[in-house]
């Protein structure tokens, strides 16, 4: 079922995106429209936010006066938002790294957007990057799905997955093009990379690694964890001084890659993986939500001070936002498999983190502020208060989609 | 019975609500004058209630409930002691109430003085009755409260007269005059540095033996349990209470500057009975731990301690009293050398047994009536001549004759002349140290006779220098009479005594007369017969004057208080500053720029050039995945 309903939805993203030259409004209608089908089939706490974040990316690109591929650009993010909703039913290996490439190519083009000019030379430095984690992933995921016993090529295959990931997402130390990018980049296209592209690179990680689980998994997990550990740290210690408040979000980006990747070391228990799962998700929406918000803001000028303070401290991790129950989850799940270090290093980093989210929201904050930016903000601030009621339905909703990530054929 | 009780402790207490009322709602309620009768009242009720209980209450216990189920109860004990010392406590408290009617009747805070006097007096009672020691550390406290209380009664320091020592004297840096408020300060910090040892001791003991009833607990068995090194503890905790409250060498200074306290406060509390509790204790605590049956190397190392500490207290007290010129400070350095002679001959019963133990307890009987005579003539004097120093010619003894017989009587009785009160008592003192020459040859025997010999010596300096051949005075000589009464009656009890011991009224004093009898006592007394009668002659020696300053200057001990420990606290002071300082740097400094400088050195990552990144990210996965192929091998 979920296949026609993906179906249905991709044919009518490309008829949307065709018909574009002659009125942009038509593709807006079909993005929307292929969206609320992706999701009528595979109906869950998932999928509710990713159809969230990926209909308030749509919207925002109307605050750009103008833009260079206008009416497609509509297309691809919900292009990129299909994908990411079908990413968890996805069985077949070969469909999952053409999932990884689905939602990683649309954000090739979106990244030189800009009001005036195409930013050429951001795309090259993005793109070059890209390409270069693409490769790896792709080389190092065909080497673990056939070297199922161990041994020296699934130790190299699972290291390339993860470097791939690593510089895909923008994971220390190789994250040199993330502060660039954010910065000299438009915030809105921004707002789209940092948060609807980074959903599907983790779930196919996590697909394909918990499925070539052997002996050898909790050996080569160490790197995973030490890559982790030092992502966080410099994500964190590096946004303390920056100036600019997109480079301080930047770096905010790569301390929140290192959360999210932690907890794929939990690959090494599978009895905790729906827990883990649940960390990263839920994180990875916190992430969404709050780099939305304030990229919004920032192309505005301004936002809400009490919409910015709310998110900072969603980042910060303040109960009972949504920041303070992926963080916790992502702690549970750390310290059940006897990851206790990496834990540790994650609660010092997010006190670390505390500085410069009060100053991203002291910048940003300019009073009331009426305008679209405001009004997703506004949303994205309705998302992350939802866990006031505590969030066991998505714990659920997690145990029930961490079945599906054992895959066929491996 | 328990209206007994309740009347022995809460009549004096209620009797003083009244006038403490009235002087908390006025400034000067002159029309409250008069209630100090109603506080007096109340001491004479709790007078008749100890009289009854010595004459007609069966020896045993009395328990009120308190907290059954920990074996935590209010036990009162009527022993050989506590009967004695009760009524001693009462009628000494009622003769000095007496007293206080006419000395403190102009004073400005008599509310606060009769409240605490009274309090002191239900304290003082409730340690003497005592058997269970958490009640007994109740009245303890009680009394360190209104010693506080009393001695900085004139807590203004605006009064000279009211003062220790020579007013702007200086040794060295340091001031040797010492103000009320000052006075109760040390007072009530030397007694807390006592007691707080005393109250972990007190818990040990609980936790140890499961109750804290001085009569019941199995004392041979604990010491058994907790061994030499525990028992020495645990015993040493315990005596620092009596030691700090009874004024033993080193803890001796409180009591001196305590005489800034009114007179009559000093005649009650640092004669006769405060400080007199530490050693009835230690009494207590010997007369059922029964030292003498129990085979334990700790609890005779203490004993040993406790002996010789108490003989030289008593040594130093004499040889300062006999150099002070302060009527009041010559009478508390005198008690300190009494106190000192009843912890080391109750300590003797570890080797001689209960006699001792009476011996000691019938020094303090004697001791107390003598003093506290002593005492209130010394504040008729004061009030008379307008002067706490020893002046006084043969004009005084002539227009002050009753006091003149008065301290005759008293301090006769009291220097051990045969064949008067003490007599009896010292020769009894003085075989008990003869018989512990098998275990520390002469030396306890010596010293109790050089401090007797002192002791005569500084009686007689007394009575001459302040009734004979002391510097001429003017007399301010009005109203006396409530004041001669109470000391005339309280020395008349001198005699009373004197006819229980040779009458053999009371069958353990009986013993001490056989003591008199014996020759090596008469000749002590004859020793200080001579000592007492060149003294009133020859008061003071001119040649001998560096000597006297240095005594009465308490051989410099004032600058163990004053400024040795000062110095300690100051000291811990400055670690703590240092350590707060060290925190603030790393907080506000360190850390800070610390972060600070990681984070430049991040962000001097992003130099902008492409070539850079490729480099360090390629460089990055290469070394990855050389390091992991290496280690997966």
């Amino acid at each position: 079922m979920q296949e026609l309903s993906m179906l249905i939805a991709l044919i009518l993203i490309s008829l949307g995106a065709a018909l574009s030259f002659r009125d942009t409004r038509w593709v807006f209608a079909t993005s929307m429209a292929a969206l609320a089908i992706a999701i009528s089939t595979s109906w869950n706490a998932y999928t509710f936010f990713v159809v969230v974040i990926a209909a308030l990316n749509i919207v925002s690109l109307d605050i750009m006066r103008k833009s260079q591929i206008k009416g497609v650009d509509y297309a691809l993010v919900a292009l990129m938002g299909v994908a990411t909703i079908y990413v968890f039913f996805v069985n077949d290996f070969a469909m999952l790294l053409a999932m990884f490439i689905v939602v990683s190519v649309p954000t090739y083009l979106l990244v030189m957007v800009t009001d005036n000019k195409a930013n050429v030379d951001v795309g090259i430095k993005y793109i070059t990057f890209m390409v270069l984690a693409t490769v790896l992933f792709i080389i190092g995921a065909i080497l673990v799905v056939h070297s199922p016993h161990g041994g020296l090529l699934y130790v190299l295959g699972y290291t390339m997955l993860v470097l791939g990931l690593c510089i895909e997402i923008g994971v220390a130390p190789m994250h040199e093009w993330v502060p660039d990018v954010f910065a000299a980049a438009d915030p809105i296209p921004i707002s789209i990379i940092a948060s609807l592209a980074k959903f599907v690179p983790f779930v196919v990680a996590y697909k394909i690694l918990v499925s070539t689980t052997n002996h050898l998994t909790p050996f080569v997990t160490m790197i995973l964890a030490i890559l982790a550990a030092i992502s966080m740290f410099i994500g964190n210690i590096g946004a303390l001084t920056s100036r600019e408040t997109s480079r301080i979000l930047a770096y905010s980006t790569v301390a929140n890659m290192g959360y999210i990747l932690a907890t794929l070391a939990v690959i090494i228990n599978f009895n905790w993986i729906y827990l883990a799962l649940t960390g990263a998700m839920l994180q990875l929406i916190v992430n969404s939500m709050g780099k939305i918000g304030f990229f919004t803001a920032i192309k505005e000028g301004k936002g809400s001070t009490p919409l910015m303070y709310v998110l900072a401290l969603s980042f910060i991790g303040l109960p009972p936002l949504m920041g303070f129950w992926s963080k916790l989850f992502i702690l549970t799940s750390l310290v059940y498999v006897g990851y206790l270090w990496l834990a540790l290093v994650l609660v010092i980093n997010s006190a670390i983190s505390v500085p410069y989210y009060i100053r991203i929201a002291r910048n940003l904050g300019k009073g009331w502020v009426l305008s679209l930016a405001n009004a997703i903000a506004l949303i994205a601030v309705i998302i992350v208060l939802i866990t006031i009621v505590p969030p066991d339905w998505f714990v659920e909703a997690m145990k029930g989609l961490s079945e599906t990530l054992i895959i066929k054929g491996v | 019975m328990i209206g007994l009780i309740a009347l022995l402790y809460l009549a004096p207490i209620f009797c003083s609500i009244p006038i403490t009322i009235a002087w908390v709602m006025e400034k000067k309620p002159d029309y409250a004058r008069k209630l100090p009768i109603l506080s007096v009242f109340g001491l004479f009720i709790s007078l008749l209630v100890s009289l009854y209980i010595l004459f007609n209450v069966q020896d045993g216990k009395y328990v009120i409930e308190w907290l059954p189920e920990y074996n935590i109860n209010f036990v009162f004990i009527f022993d050989y002691l506590s009967k004695y010392m009760g009524v001693l406590t009462a009628f000494i408290a009622f003769l000095i109430g007496v007293y206080g009617l006419e000395y403190m009747k102009d004073d400005y805070r008599l509310g606060w003085y009769w409240m605490f006097f009274n309090v002191f007096t239900a304290s003082m009672l409730l340690v003497v009755y005592s058997d269970n020691l958490l009640m007994l550390l109740i009245g303890w406290e009680g009394l360190g409260l209104a010693s506080w209380g009393l001695i900085g009664h004139w807590f203004r320091d605006d009064d000279p007269m009211s003062y220790v020592g020579v007013m702007d004297r200086k040794v060295w840096k340091l001031d040797m005059f010492w103000s009320p408020s000052f006075g109760g300060w040390r007072a009530i910090s030397t007694i807390r540095f006592g007691d707080m040892p005393m109250f972990f001791a007190v818990a040990a003991i609980y936790a140890l033996t499961g109750t804290l009833n001085i009569s019941e607990i199995d004392w041979g068995a604990l010491f058994h349990h907790i061994g030499t090194p525990g028992t020495l503890i645990l015993i040493l905790c315990f005596l620092m209470g009596p030691f700090t409250k009874s004024a033993q060498l080193p803890f001796s200074e409180w009591l001196m500057t305590a005489m800034t306290g009114p007179t009559t406060v000093s005649a009650l509390l640092h004669s006769a009975t405060m400080v007199a509790a530490g050693t009835y204790l230690f009494m207590r605590f010997s007369w059922y731990v029964e030292p003498w049956h129990i085979h334990s190397l700790g609890l005779e190392y203490t004993y040993i301690l406790v002996l010789f500490v108490g003989l030289l207290s008593a040594l130093y007290g004499a040889v300062v009293a006999a150099g002070c010129l302060e009527r009041k400070v010559l009478l508390a350095a005198s008690t300190m050398s009494s106190l000192g002679l009843m912890f080391a001959s109750a300590a003797a019963s570890m080797w001689l047994g209960k006699i001792a133990i009476y011996v000691a307890f019938w020094y303090l009987i004697v001791h107390a009536f003598a003093k506290a005579t002593l005492f209130l003539v010394a504040g008729h004097l004061i009030h008379v001549t307008h002067d706490r120093f020893c002046v006084g010619d043969r004009e005084v003894a002539k227009k002050m004759k009753l006091a003149f017989i008065v301290t005759i009587f008293a301090t006769i009785s009291l220097s051990g002349i045969p064949p008067f009160t003490a007599y009896w008592v010292k020769s009894a003192m003085d075989e008990v140290m003869h018989h512990l020459i098998h275990e520390f040859g002469a030396l306890p025997l010596t010293l109790l006779i050089l401090t007797s010999i002192a002791y005569a010596a500084f009686l007689a300096k007394f009575l001459s220098l302040n009734f004979i051949k002391g510097e001429k005075v003017h007399l301010h000589l009005h109203g006396g009479q409530i004041m001669g009464s109470a000391y005339t009656v309280m020395v008349s009890m001198l005699l009373v005594l004197l006819v229980v011991i040779l009458g053999e009224y009371e069958p353990h004093a009986a013993e001490f007369v056989k003591e008199g009898f014996v020759v090596t006592s008469f000749i002590v007394g004859v020793a200080v017969l001579a000592s007492y009668s060149f003294t009133i002659y020859v008061p003071r020696i001119k040649q001998l004057s560096p000597v006297g300053t240095f005594l009465s200057d308490r051989m410099y001990l004032p600058f163990l208080n004053d400024f040795i420990l000062p110095k300690i606290g100051w000291f811990v002071a400055k670690i703590i500053d240092y350590c707060n300082k060290v925190i603030d740097f790393s907080c506000h400094k360190a850390i800070p720029s610390a972060f600070e400088g990681w984070s430049i050195g991040i962000r001097a990552i992003q130099s902008g050039e492409l070539n850079r990144y490729i480099k360090i990210v390629v460089g990055c996965v290469i070394v990855i995945l050389a390091t992991i192929s290496v280690l997966g091998w």
